[in-house]
């Protein structure tokens, strides 16, 4: 399945580019994903990826590898994980870019995302929804958490 | 004679007394066992079959109550206090049930998976409506899923089977 | 193989909310087990205590109360579809019930089941959504009626809280001169898309009540598409069809999957509108 957002920020890209750096604080903006941890700054981190569709919850142990870095311009990454109580693994591609417009941040990811295993029993179509969901409100939530920090400073 | 099981100390059980082919049967089972392999590996009637495991070929059909019910998909304590019928219970006293020698005699069976459930549900469906339509059987049917036969032959089986029971009776 | 479980068996809806309440989510109501236990077999859900609501008295009736048809949750889909009551005063939900899954599932689902799981391929909601129905729920101390416009959230998920028991399925009487239809496709194991279509008829169409399901996360009314037909004569209401089934079909929320393509999906809304429509003036 494939996903692409993009989401402007009022923020000059330095900022952005280096908020994604932060770890911590862009994993936060991920909705259900929970102990980022630095394995190799710049290369690998871990995370948590817990989600829930009604009464069925999968929580996904995930390893993100950092494939190609653009400085202030793109990166590529791959973050991978398997449920094993449930019997299923993710796997996405994530290529994020940014550009300046108008004197904004242009922040823009494309996803490919793969349910592989039980859980893809549930059904291609919810699935899918519950990704989209899942992008937008982490597009959302970075640019709510970088302008509104732009604001207190 | 239904082999007893290894337990866990405190694993909860179920007392479950129920009719099995016409003979009363007392066993002890735990609230997650299913039906269908209580029947097949506990008492040893392994006419009722496994198959899709999500209750939509009907191969693992038995009846309850006269009414049919997926044993792959129902626990088997919901059988305390009821009527289970399966394939091996059908005939009496050696006598093939009407059913049964249409199906043989109409050639409603090639490799003879499904058959058991078929039969069951064809009893089920006749014990409802003695003289049904086609599209009333096949509507009653249509939850029952045969590979070989195409179908047909078990049509006329049943139809076969429900004017002769209909003639006897 | 299911993994090990406690069964806990209530003897009031009261009570049963109480376990609910008291285990949260290691904790789920069954009753005919036919979408519960399939979930649970295949690993997808576990839960440390199914709480039966069978021997629960009082919840698997059909009743006249008042003009208005009670539906008890516990009822199973072949009780609904031989009940006398029914047959007599909502002919169409008697052929929709007789009409879902297999003669296996209906023997031991209950409707009240159906709703709750939510699952997205089911026929019931998409009906009692153009019947106007209300859904009752008790907790422990407490009773609401909830609008079926209201109940269906999202796929598997409706919005009762954790310690709500469905219990009873109330549809007002429709008008004396009503035109009441489902219709669903599919060539799977469920339904792909159902529509359902109940109309007040007195000269024209004085009220029109459309929904859409199976195609989609969940059943919904489609409020664009009743308008085109409410107030209209038959015949015009019939030349807004089309575009009434173009709305619907795009408030289905219908998605690509195995079940067919989006686009293929609305079309069928449309196609399946035009026939319930029909079938509902006579």
């Amino acid at each position: 399945m494939q996903f692409q957002k993009e989401v402007e920020i009022a923020v000059p890209l330095e900022k952005v580019w280096n908020f994604i750096w932060d770890v911590d604080r862009f994993i936060a903006c991920v909705p259900g994903c929970r102990e980022a941890k630095t394995l190799e700054a710049g290369k690998r981190y871990s995370a948590t990826m817990v989600e829930k569709v009604g009464p069925f919850k999968v929580e996904f142990p995930t390893i993100i590898e950092v494939l190609e870095r653009d400085e202030l311009r793109r990166i590529k990454a791959r973050a991978s994980g398997a449920d094993n109580k449930i019997g299923s693994r993710m796997k996405i591609e994530l290529d994020v870019n940014l550009r300046e417009q108008g004197g904004k941040t242009v922040l823009g990811f494309i996803a490919g995302v793969d349910i592989l295993g039980k859980l893809a029993a549930l059904g291609h179509g919810i699935i899918k929804r519950k990704a989209d969901q899942v992008l937008d409100e982490f597009a959302q939530a970075v640019k709510k958490r970088l302008e509104g920090d732009s604001q207190d400073a | 004679m239904s082999r007893p099981m290894l337990r866990h100390s405190d694993a909860q059980t179920i007392e479950v007394s129920f009719t099995l082919n016409g003979r009363l049967q007392e066993i002890e089972v735990e609230p997650h066992e299913l039906l269908l392999n209580v029947i097949r590996e506990r008492l040893g009637l392994t006419g009722v079959k496994l198959s899709c495991d999500v209750q939509v070929c009907g191969a693992c059909t038995l009846l309850v109550d006269g009414r049919p019910v997926s044993a792959c998909t129902t626990l088997a304590f919901e059988v305390r206090g009821r009527s289970v019928l399966t394939i091996e219970g059908l005939a009496e006293d050696g006598k093939l049930h009407p059913l049964q020698d249409a199906f043989i005699e109409h050639g409603g069976f090639q490799c003879g998976f499904c058959t058991p459930g078929m039969i069951l549900a064809a009893k089920a469906l006749l014990d409802e409506n003695p003289n049904p339509t086609e599209d009333e059987l096949k509507h009653f049917m249509h939850g029952n899923i045969c590979r070989c036969t195409g179908y047909k032959k078990i049509i006329e089986s049943i139809m076969a089977a429900a004017k002769l029971m209909r003639e006897r009776a | 193989m299911l993994r090990r479980f406690r069964l806990e068996e209530p003897e009031s809806v009261q009570e049963a909310a109480d376990l609910l309440s008291r285990y949260g989510d290691g904790a789920k109501v069954y009753a005919g087990g036919t979408e519960l236990l399939l979930a649970m077999k295949e690993g997808l859900v576990h839960y440390e205590r199914l709480i039966n609501v069978k021997q629960l008295k009082g919840l698997n009736e059909v009743k006249l109360d008042d003009g208005t048809v009670s539906i008890g949750a516990l009822c199973t889909h072949h009780q609904l579809e031989t009940a006398p009551l029914l047959k007599e005063r909502l002919p169409a939900l008697v052929e929709l019930e007789k009409n879902v899954a297999n003669v296996r599932v209906r023997q031991a689902g209950t409707i009240g089941g159906n709703l709750c799981f939510a699952e997205p391929h089911a026929d019931p909601g998409t009906l009692l959504l153009a019947l106007g129905a209300t859904l009752v729920a008790q907790r422990s101390s407490s009773r609401r009626e909830i609008a079926s416009a209201d109940f269906f959230i999202d796929a598997y998920e409706t919005c009762l809280a954790a310690d709500e028991v469905l219990s009873e399925i109330r549809i007002p009487a429709p008008a004396a001169k009503s035109g009441i239809a489902y219709l669903k496709f599919g060539y799977l194991e469920r339904p792909s898309v159902g529509v359902a279509i109940a109309l007040t008829l007195n000269g024209g169409i004085s009220d029109a009540k459309i929904a859409v399901g199976c195609a989609g996360p969940a059943p919904k009314r489609v409020a664009e598409a009743e308008a085109m037909l409410t107030g209209k004569s038959i015949e015009e209401a019939s030349r807004n069809l089309a575009s009434a089934g173009q709305a619907a079909g795009r408030a289905a929320q219908a998605i690509s999957d195995l079940h067919g393509a989006q686009d293929y999906k609305e079309h069928i809304v449309g196609v399946l509108l035009k026939r319930a429509f029909q079938r509902a003036v006579g």
